[in-house]
């Protein structure tokens, strides 16, 4: 069945105060994944396979079930992003220097499959890695260690004019850009272990959104922009945790599973999308409906 | 299913499992697994414990993400992650290790463990083995002595020589230092009988058995399918007495054929005889399912199994296998990959040797070569120090639910008395009665001290 079939006209969605909500398993090899990523018109889902030595990424089409890999280079790809307009992908290429990983962030055409770098290493063996998308598909942000310590960068889509957002000794990770722009969240260890902030897209007016005594990241913007979803062990697993933006409501562990939940992402039509192995290894689930605040 | 992989020679040519079989129906086996089975271990008397799980977490995982965390020290040291309490009042480790966390009682941790090399090659060595002697570096550079033979090789050779299931069995390939092998995972002195049995598991293939090499010139390359194996085998048998390397390959083969071609050795390698979850709780990656299979085979009467959490030092990123050698990222691949793989896995072997009534006679230890830094670097990561880290020990009658030694503020050095890996194993050997005397006895030289903490 189509996954956009059911968005159109859909009036059933999962309230945050319901019981956690029915999950539909996407991928069947066992094998770990990471980091799910949706196209644009939800025909497609991009996310890292694991398989012995390698870390690949592959492209799934939902509708049909077949499965190819993004980009054919032998060397470790993780972390890809479609476009807002679906044309292209970010992704952390990883150019494994003689014995030592070296990750760039390049970007792929989903026609022609050529990639090319945008954000790389401007000092030694330094890691952009983690893009992510402004709506207009102009910028991006993403995390370096160029200048010493793992930052929050943003840049124009050529690549070009970095902009470091985050100054802070702490690890700052996974930036997540907010549907209408104005709003970049990511991870912290600033205050601890990890938090999700929220910063504006120069980097100014941060503030703190979660505030645990479990490691909260990954964040991912419903959307809509009306959630927040991202992964936290606040309850000495890892489970995926959704709350409204505004914070009017407190945080809802949705998978409430013994399994490990990992990656949160959204689906277009607002389900939420997951890597878990809650079955027979790991394996990529969406919720049977959309989430509503 | 059992799935037997590929017989692997020195050129990377391959016979098949068919073949195995065949040849394995062809040769003259020896002792079975049967009877080795029924065969009483020579171990002392008063031993308190039969065997020993080595998990040997190759790399040098950091000792402040996981059993000796520095919550007070400044950022850059402390890293992103806080620390839990345990089922022990007042110890607390990783928020990482959960179900780890709620076993404490069932192990005791080792914080002042000290090495003397910052380099994988010689550390690697001085852990398996408990002296330098004979170990490369990074660069190359070979340091005087005899290698010494490492722990699992001298069990069995005082437990008593192999009769059908290996004394010594290690899950996993030759351990490697970029592209060079370390030195100091087998025998030694002792002769090539006792090395390591080796096998290797991957939830793609199967059960493989990874580097089964055959002498100089006695490649199987003209060996196919047809028949010619047994004349290949006979003309080896020939040439037993012509070269020494021929008592290593005729060990070798007794032994793969003997364990393929007995029907209860083939049960021993099926996981697919364990119930489905179990097989979940340990976890259904390589590490998991090798630690689910250390535990088959100590039950079946292997005497040290170790297993390589990977062959190389280096993560997948780094042109590794998944290694805990992380000086770059060290955080963003620890917490999606590390650390819950070894919760899960050293909780589900721990519970289930317990609940099997083994994790008493069972010696379970995981541990790395060293530490890492405890300040990070400036690629979020942590890179090697020996200086002070740590190990988990549990079962075959030492103590549990105790933490042994203390490192500093920081973690950068030992605050109480440091422990070597020789006394760590000093100790471990010791549990299965094997002593300064029968050590000697053997002619071989006591490495370490007894931690009598851990003794109780």
């Amino acid at each position: 069945m189509m996954l956009r079939a059911g968005i159109i006209g859909m009036t059933i969605a999962t309230a945050l105060s319901a019981a956690p909500p029915s999950v539909r398993q996407i991928t069947n090899d066992g094998l770990l994944k990471q980091r799910p990523n949706w196209s644009p018109d939800g025909q497609h889902v991009v996310f890292a396979r694991h398989r012995g030595s390698t870390i690949f990424l592959f492209v799934r089409n939902i509708v049909t079930g077949n499965e190819e890999r993004l980009t054919m280079p032998e060397t470790p790809e993780f972390d890809a992003v479609f476009a807002p307009d679906g044309k292209s992908l970010l992704f952390t290429f990883d150019k494994v220097s003689p014995g030592q990983g070296d990750m760039e962030v390049h970007r792929i055409t989903w026609m022609e499959r050529t990639p090319t770098p945008m954000a790389i290493s401007r000092k030694g063996l330094s890691h952009e890695e983690s893009p992510a998308w402004s709506p207009t598909g102009k910028r991006f942000a993403f995390s370096s260690t160029y200048q010493g310590n793992q930052e929050i960068y943003a840049a124009d889509i050529d690549g070009e004019e970095w902009m470091r957002l985050t100054d802070d000794v702490a690890t700052d990770a996974h930036p997540a850009w907010s549907p209408d722009g104005k709003t970049i969240a990511f991870a912290t260890s600033r205050w601890g272990n990890f938090e999700i902030a929220l910063m504006d897209p120069d980097g100014g007016n941060l503030r703190r959104f979660t505030s645990s005594f479990g490691l909260d990241d990954y964040p991912c913007w419903s959307p809509d922009g009306k959630l927040l979803a991202w992964v936290s062990n606040r309850d000495g697993n890892l489970e995926i945790y959704v709350q409204d933006t505004a914070g009017s409501q407190p945080p809802r562990n949705v998978t409430e599973n013994a399994a490990i939940d990992n990656f949160p992402a959204w689906t277009p039509d607002g389900r939420l999308s997951l890597i878990s192995d809650r079955g027979d290894g790991f394996e990529l689930y969406v919720t049977e409906r959309p989430f509503s605040p | 299913m059992l799935r037997i992989g590929q017989l692997l020679t020195g050129d990377c040519q391959r016979l098949t499992r068919r073949e195995l079989i065949r040849a394995g129906a062809l040769s003259a086996v020896g002792v079975s697994l049967a009877d080795a089975l029924r065969a009483q271990a020579r171990s002392p008397e008063a031993a308190p414990a039969k065997s020993v799980i080595l998990l040997w977490l190759w790399g040098g995982p950091s000792h402040l993400d996981t059993f000796d965390l520095k919550p007070n020290a400044p950022v850059q040291y402390r890293g992103p992650y806080s620390p839990i309490p345990t089922t022990v009042p007042g110890v607390e480790i990783c928020e990482l290790l959960p179900q780890l966390s709620k076993r404490a009682h069932t192990y005791s941790l080792l914080r002042s463990l000290r090495g003397t090399s910052n380099d994988h090659g010689i550390a690697g060595t001085i852990g398996l083995t408990g002296s330098s002697n004979g170990a490369a570096s990074l660069s190359g550079q070979v340091l005087p002595g005899a290698v010494e033979p490492t722990h699992g090789s001298i069990v069995s050779k005082i437990l008593g020589a192999s009769t059908g299931m290996p004394r010594f069995m290690t899950l996993g390939g030759h351990l490697h230092q970029g592209k060079r092998a370390i030195t100091g995972e087998g025998g030694a002195a002792l002769g090539p009988m006792h090395d390591p049995f080796r096998l290797d598991y991957h939830p793609d293939t199967g059960l493989e058995l990874p580097h089964l090499t055959l002498a100089d010139g006695l490649t199987p390359s003209g060996i196919d399918a047809r028949g010619k194996l047994q004349l290949r085998l006979d003309q080896l048998a020939r040439g037993v007495d012509r070269s020494p390397n021929m008592a290593r390959l005729d060990e070798y083969y007794q032994q793969a054929f003997s364990l393929l071609t007995d029907p209860a050795a083939r049960n021993v390698f099926d996981l697919d005889r364990e119930p489905e979850p179990l097989r979940r709780r340990y976890g259904k990656y390589r590490f998991g399912q090798c630690c689910l299979l250390a535990r088959r085979l100590v039950e079946a009467g292997a005497k040290f199994v170790q297993v390589n959490w990977s062959s190389h030092v280096e993560p997948v990123e780094d042109s590794g296998d998944g290694g805990w050698d992380m000086h770059d990222r060290y955080f963003q691949q620890y917490q999606d990959r590390h650390a819950w793989m070894l919760d899960r896995a050293l909780s589900a072997l721990l519970d289930d040797l317990r609940e099997r009534g083994l994790l008493s006679e069972t010696v379970v230890v995981a541990v790395g070569e060293f530490g890492r830094t405890p300040k990070i670097n400036n690629k979020a990561g942590r890179d090697h120090w020996e200086h002070v880290y740590s190990g988990l020990v549990a079962g075959g009658g030492l103590q549990a639910g105790k933490v042994i030694g203390a490192s500093d503020r920081l973690g950068e050095y030992p605050a109480t008395a440091a422990f070597t890996s020789a006394d760590l194993f000093a100790t471990v050997l010791g549990q299965l009665g094997i002593t300064t005397t029968s050590l000697t006895t053997n002619n071989l030289l006591p490495q370490g001290n007894r931690i009598e903490d851990l003794i109780g």
